[in-house]
């Protein structure tokens, strides 16, 4: 006879015995997962190689073979979600989880996301079902995740987008955990970089806010992801956006302390803030020029202008700082292109002394920030068209200290830009330097020679630019008069 | 022919070692020089009332292991060697058997029943011994009433032994009446009644037809239900006990009797002793059990449409039940035993409560509240430990929602009685049900969460303390920590545990140093307890989980340094390894998962490879499978460096794949040996001679259990992958052994759930195999070596989709190998491929399938094979 006591339903037990079962059977699930994986793997890359040796000829097919795999991946990965989240038993949360975990895996590994198949696949409402709220933080940040890469596609596979802003935006509170909101605030910033009408339809959302007060507290990845997505939103071309900013409580004092901090890559996208509360709205640029942050990023020029930096380049540790000082130093130029006060705060900073410094020995991309700066120090806005408006004083006292070398090396760079940047200040000199000392200061740093490259240059404007100033100033009656 | 054994026989059982040792001997010896003979005279003797009654119990003891043995390839010899016996010989036999049921001498009669049951289990599906039932039956009634209680004891155990579809129906029914006669109430003897209404459980699940009758049934069910009132003890309890199995085999049968049923049961519960008790119980609990199955296959199938319908018995019994359940929960002995498998009524109420909980969900809660909150502060300990049980059992099944109220209100509650509470028992209970709160309660699928940051503290503190309580308590409290760690396992970045990790890891170390720690198996606990907290733990803690490194080397390096030790001390110090080397080898993983602390963690490498090997050394025969389990984690943290502990580990892995006769511990180490080959690929070269001829003697044993050759199929699988086209040299060996393997799983009849299970895995094994061999082949020049293999194998996978058997895993893997046999052979199987069914039904079966891991596998296989017959 059997003895028919059920002792499995039992619901003492003790947790030894049932932790190592389990313990074990992890083991086990473990080596299968990964022999799994393995063979996958074996499979999934097999496809872009050639048994036979053929080349080229179907190297297309197979390229159009793996995207059409990562294709079909995709849109089971979606209806795997679906199933998941219309599954209510125990495990719930992982298999929602593990579904989302799956489908961000697709939408971030590889060259050509399958972002269309996924929007086909109707990832979008069950993604934003998975961000409802109260969901465990895990789902929301892979659904967040999921959405970002999406954001990051094609214009009107972002447009797809539109019904999860709301969430996304909800998401950014306090009450959400950091790696949520951040992830949130990642994937607006994808959107809102798309255009000015995604910027629009954000900032109606009130997604301006939350983003500001994500820049408040010290958490360096939240205020760097924070600070991007700002970026992206306030980029314009309507200043307002710029102005409401600025307005946040805090926001200028957060923005000055994390402007402090050694955090390289923090201060980056902090600065790219700056560059565009000062670009578009004059109302931020008078607070900024107030609060002295002006001070702050000519400290940070000044403190990275150490010897290591002046080594183009040849460290990548280094492209990060020198981005900073590119970002810093592009701010100034904004503000030097402002009132003609701030032009006199710059010029009679410290920070002169540091751009002519710097125009003669930096890196190619930073010579050029720094040539803005100081050829905009050396004229004053105008209204409408027109040669703009010389300030004298600053020209002369900036090519009395040896400037105009730098700017001729501008002119005869390849990049069309600077070599812009170069002509327009030469034409400055001539025009300017009293006594007509500008020819002679211009032939003597060979600028003749610089602007005859220009001759028969592709670039009409340039061109024109050149010739016109050879002919003006160094024309068949020049040096007659000696 | 036959020949006198008693005297053998008695000296088998002697006190006296050497005489014994001889006549075993001997008896051996006969059996081996002349089988039929021997057989004939155990029959004899167990027939002989002259006989003692000790040489006819073990006669018929021989006889009956000459039948049948546990291990499946012995059991399959026995029935080959009967089956082959002269036919007079069997008759002789058989005849003897049947003699003996008429011995005055009930346990002769008694082993003479078990031994036909097993004749009868080899015969009938033969088609042979046909007159075998008619004739026990024949005047069953006009029998005295010990050949009548012989008779139907013989049927049970022959109901037992035998599957239903070898008997006809006709024979059932006469079965059946012959036993429900004798269970009735005018059957006056109480060893016949007794011996029917056991025989009554065996025979149940023959009477499928007669139960579909309603007129057998009811009849049936009337005797069982009479019997449950008799005044013998036994025949209440085998009476309840066929209810039960009633509850399970007819559940869609029993609403007409439920009322009766319920008022049976529970007066049985208030009223009767025990062991009667306890099955009432039982009742109620397998009701539970057949409505929670047909409830969750309601829900995980949205047409509903499962094979029974749901009754809702327990939801109509609810009102009388719960009480019921929750008065009996206040029976607890003085002094309970808290050891494993102890089971007392009040054990069996509390079980049962929370199966009712599962079943019903929300509607238990407000029949169980008030009973907590009426005795859990009450000055009797029985009340206040059942208010706690109550509440504990009720955890699981309903929603959320519906709990989180009182759990909050109680959760100070119980924190406090754990500390203070003065009865062992109760607190018992409160840890408990604390970690069930934390198991069903607490996590990231809940909204509200119990655990705040304002109490987190108090419980981990409460917990920590309750592990100086006494082991029963103790291990409850790691149980409560253990829950309470995994409920944070999915947290992300930061744990709330993180501020207590230091604290928590040093009272679980403490604990396990505790004198009385081999108590209620409390250090076994605390180490999983501990294991659990650092596979939860999160990057904030890695630091300390690396601190933990060589505190546990150096606690198996204590293991190591014992003198001779007896085997009692052997027995703990392995234990205690095992403990060692399963927390190394959560560590491991846990470390090995992420760079910087792999990094960090290699270091120790080296010494924690030498501790292992030295576990490994202080036995003789065996591995420890545990250190072997660690090893298979090292070797994927070590990836290629693993490679430097080959030479000295290898003997150890050879010995782990030795071991027939643990075959856990063979299983394990095939796992490792798949994980090595991971880890080294191509380096693992020079020891695949040596693992590959251990592997295909594993496979050819047939001492090893069936549940290892999947996995040794898969792991050829795994090192073809690994060495590529070197497996070459093993293709002759290892190619007929999947073939063969392959034309059995193909065609099994699969009898039951578990032979369905198992060769799906079988399957499953063999398919991987092929897999890696020819995924390890591609691109190599060699290739064409596997072409006379293809045929074959694309049988395999056409009699398989023709089966219409495999499970949703075969399906992947098969329509994968069809992709890797048409990546890797290309244009030389095109032809081949296209011929087969695989190709064409199954891959398109397989591409509209829902699953999507069966989809991407066979999207792979149409690109491959459109890529072999394109060119």
């Amino acid at each position: 006879m059997k003895i028919i006591m059920k002792m499995c339903s039992v619901i003492w037990f003790l947790v030894g015995n049932v932790a190592a079962q389990r313990r074990r059977q992890n083991a086990v699930t473990v080596g299968k997962e990964r022999r799994e994986s393995l063979v996958r793997a074996k499979r999934l890359c097999r496809v872009g190689t050639s048994a036979d040796g053929e080349v080229s000829s179907d190297s297309d097919m197979m390229v159009d073979e793996e995207q059409s795999i990562l294709e079909m991946q995709t849109s089971s990965a979606v209806e795997e979600l679906k199933s998941a989240v219309a599954y209510q038993g125990k495990g719930a949360m992982q298999k929602r989880v593990n579904a989302l975990r799956e489908l961000r895996r697709l939408l971030s590994r590889f060259e050509f996301p399958p972002i269309e198949t996924a929007l086909k696949a109707g990832a979008i409402p069950v993604l934003v079902q998975c961000l409802a709220f109260g969901s465990p933080d895990e789902q929301l940040l892979e659904a967040a995740w999921c959405l970002t890469n999406i954001a990051a596609g094609k214009q009107e596979e972002t447009k797809a987008l539109l019904p999860a802003l709301p969430l996304l935006i909800a998401h950014l509170g306090e009450k959400s955990s950091s790696p949520v909101a951040e992830q949130c605030a990642w994937a607006l910033g994808n959107v809102a970089g798309e255009g000015e009408e995604f910027r629009n339809v954000l900032l109606s959302q009130g997604a301006l806010p939350p983003l500001a007060r994500m820049m408040l507290p010290n958490k360096g990845s939240t205020v760097r992801t924070a600070a991007w997505a700002l970026s992206n939103l306030i980029k314009g071309p309507d200043p307002k956006p710029a102005t409401e900013l600025i307005k946040v409580d805090g926001l200028l004092d957060a923005i000055l302390r994390h402007l402090k901090r050694a955090d390289e890559e923090l201060t980056t996208e902090v600065a790219w803030v700056v560059v565009y509360l000062s670009a578009l709205s004059n109302v931020a640029t008078s607070l900024l020029v107030k609060s002295g942050v002006l001070q702050l990023l000519v400290e940070r020029l000044a403190t990275s202008n150490s010897l290591q930096l002046l080594i183009p380049l040849s460290s990548p540790d280094l492209s990060a700082a020198l981005l900073s000082r590119q970002e810093a130093a592009w701010v100034l130029s904004n503000i030097a292109a402002g009132s003609v006060e701030h032009k006199q705060l710059i010029h009679s900073s410290e920070a002169l002394a540091l751009l002519l410094h710097l125009l003669s020995t930096s890196p190619f991309d930073i010579k050029k920030e720094v040539a803005y700066v100081l050829g905009n120090l050396c004229v004053s806005p105008t209204k409408g068209e027109g040669k703009p408006k010389l300030i004298q004083e600053h020209l002369v006292s900036l090519v009395g200290r040896g400037c105009l070398s730098g700017f001729i090396d501008l002119v005869r760079s390849a990049d069309i830009e600077a070599a812009r940047l170069g002509l327009q200040f030469m034409e400055l000199v001539l025009r300017g330097m009293p006594n007509d000392e500008g020819t002679k200061l211009v032939e003597r740093e060979d600028g003749i020679d610089a602007m005859e490259r220009f001759q028969f240059h592709e670039n009409e404007d340039l061109r024109n630019m050149a010739n016109g100033l050879v002919d003006k100033y160094f024309g068949e009656d020049y040096g007659l008069d000696e | 022919m036959a020949m006198e054994v008693t005297q053998v026989l008695l000296n088998a059982q002697s006190i006296d070692g050497t005489v014994r040792k001889h006549a075993e001997e001997s008896l051996k010896q006969f059996q081996e020089q002349n089988l039929p003979s021997f057989l004939l005279s155990l029959s004899g003797e167990l027939a002989n009332d002259d006989k003692p009654v000790d040489s006819r119990k073990l006669a018929g003891l021989i006889l009956k292991n000459a039948l049948d043995a546990k291990e499946q390839h012995r059991k399959f010899e026995l029935v080959q060697r009967w089956l082959s016996l002269d036919a007079n010989v069997k008759t002789q036999i058989k005849t003897c058997l049947l003699n003996t049921l008429t011995s005055t001498v009930a346990d002769a009669r008694s082993t003479s029943s078990q031994v036909i049951a097993k004749v009868a289990g080899i015969e009938l599906p033969q088609k042979q011994w046909p007159e075998l039932i008619v004739s026990l039956l024949s005047n069953v009634h006009q029998l005295p009433a010990h050949v009548k209680q012989a008779t139907l004891e013989t049927l049970g155990y022959l109901c037992e032994e035998v599957s239903p579809d070898v008997v006809e129906q006709d024979h059932v029914n006469k079965i059946l009446t012959a036993v429900v006669q004798g269970m009735n109430a005018s059957e006056m003897n109480n060893d016949v009644r007794l011996a029917a209404t056991r025989a009554l459980y065996n025979a149940l699940s023959f009477a499928q037809a007669n139960f579909s009758n309603d007129m057998e049934r009811d009849y049936i069910m009337r005797v069982v239900c009479e019997a449950t009132q008799s005044a013998e003890l036994k025949i209440r309890q085998a009476a309840f006990e066929c209810l039960v199995s009633i509850s399970s085999t007819y559940y869609e049968k029993l609403a007409p009797y439920m009322q009766d049923i319920y008022s049976i049961t529970a007066k049985a519960v208030r009223e009767d002793e025990e062991p009667v008790a306890l099955q009432a119980i039982e009742f109620w609990s397998s009701i539970c059990d057949e409505e929670i199955d047909i409830l969750e296959e309601y829900g995980s199938d949205f047409t509903g449409n499962s094979d029974i319908p749901c009754f809702y018995f327990i939801k109509q019994a609810l009102p009388a039940l719960v009480p019921l359940l929750l008065e009996i929960l206040l029976k607890q002995e003085e002094d309970q035993d808290q050891e494993e498998g102890a089971w007392n009524i009040a054990m069996a109420g509390g079980t049962c409560l929370g199966l009712v909980a599962r079943t019903v969900g929300d509607d238990i809660v407000p029949l169980v509240i008030p009973f907590i909150e009426e005795n859990i502060a009450k000055p009797d300990w029985r009340q206040r430990e059942a208010a706690t049980y109550a509440f504990g059992s009720i955890l699981e099944g309903p929603s959320p929602d519906k709990l989180l109220h009182i759990v909050n209100v109680a959760l100070s509650f119980m924190l406090s009685a754990l500390t203070k509470d003065p009865n062992n028992h109760v607190k018992d209970t409160t840890a408990w049900t604390l970690g069930r709160i934390f198991e069903f309660l607490h996590g990231s699928t809940i909204g509200t969460p119990i655990i705040t940051q304002a109490n987190c503290q108090q419980i981990i503190t409460v917990l920590l303390q309750s592990m100086k309580d006494t082991p029963n308590v103790a291990e409850k409290a790691c149980g409560a920590l253990y829950f309470l760690a995994q409920s944070y396992e999915d947290v992300g970045p930061s744990s709330p545990l993180t501020p207590f990790f230091q604290e928590i890891v040093q009272s679980l170390l403490t604990v396990t140093h505790r004198e009385d720690a081999g108590e209620s198996r409390l250090r076994t606990a605390a180490y999983e307890t501990l294991n659990e907290v650092v596979r939860s733990s999160t990057d904030e803690t890695a630091p300390m989980v690396l601190q933990l490194v060589p505190v546990i080397m150096m606690e198996l390096h204590k293991t190591l340094e014992g003198q001779k030790l007896s085997s009692d001390e052997r027995e703990k110090q392995g234990e205690l390894q095992g403990l060692l080397c399963g927390c190394l080898q959560v560590i491991i993983q846990k470390l090995g998962s992420s760079e910087p602390t792999k990094y960090v963690f290699m270091q120790y490498a080296d010494q924690i490879m030498g501790l292992f090997l030295r576990v490994f050394a202080c036995r003789s025969a065996t591995v420890h499978e545990e250190a072997m389990l660690a090893i298979g984690a090292l070797a994927y943290a070590a990836g290629l460096d693993f490679a430097k502990y080959m030479p000295d580990f290898y003997k150890y892995l050879e010995m782990g794949l030795q071991n027939f006769e643990e075959y856990q511990v063979c299983a394990v180490t095939v796992g490792v040996v798949g994980d090595i080959c991971r880890a080294l690929e191509e380096k693992i070269l020079p020891y695949c001679d040596g693992i590959m001829t251990q592997l295909l003697k594993d496979l050819s044993s047939n001492q090893l259990h069936r549940s290892v050759k999947p996995p040794i199929f898969s792991c050829f699988g795994d090192i073809a992958l690994a060495i590529g086209e070197n497996f070459e040299k093993y293709l002759m060996y290892a190619m007929p052994m999947l073939q063969s393997a392959a034309d059995l799983s193909a065609h099994t009849a699969n009898v039951d759930d578990d032979m369905t299970e198992y060769t799906n895995s079988l399957r499953n094994g063999i398919l991987e195999a092929y897999s890696g061999i020819f995924q390890g082949f591609k691109n190599s020049p060699k290739t064409q070596l596997l072409i006379p293999y293809a045929p074959h194998i694309l049988q395999f996978l056409d009699s398989m989709y023709m089966e219409k058997d495999m499970d949703e895993l075969v399906m992947k893997t098969a329509i994968g190998l069809l992709g890797d046999l048409a990546d890797t052979l290309g244009s030389n199987a095109g032809s081949l491929i296209q011929q087969s069914l695989t190709s064409k039904d199954f891959l398109n079966e397989c591409l509209s399938s829902k699953d999507h891991m069966i989809k991407e596998s066979a999207e792979w296989a149409r690109l491959a094979i459109n890529k072999a017959i394109s060119v």
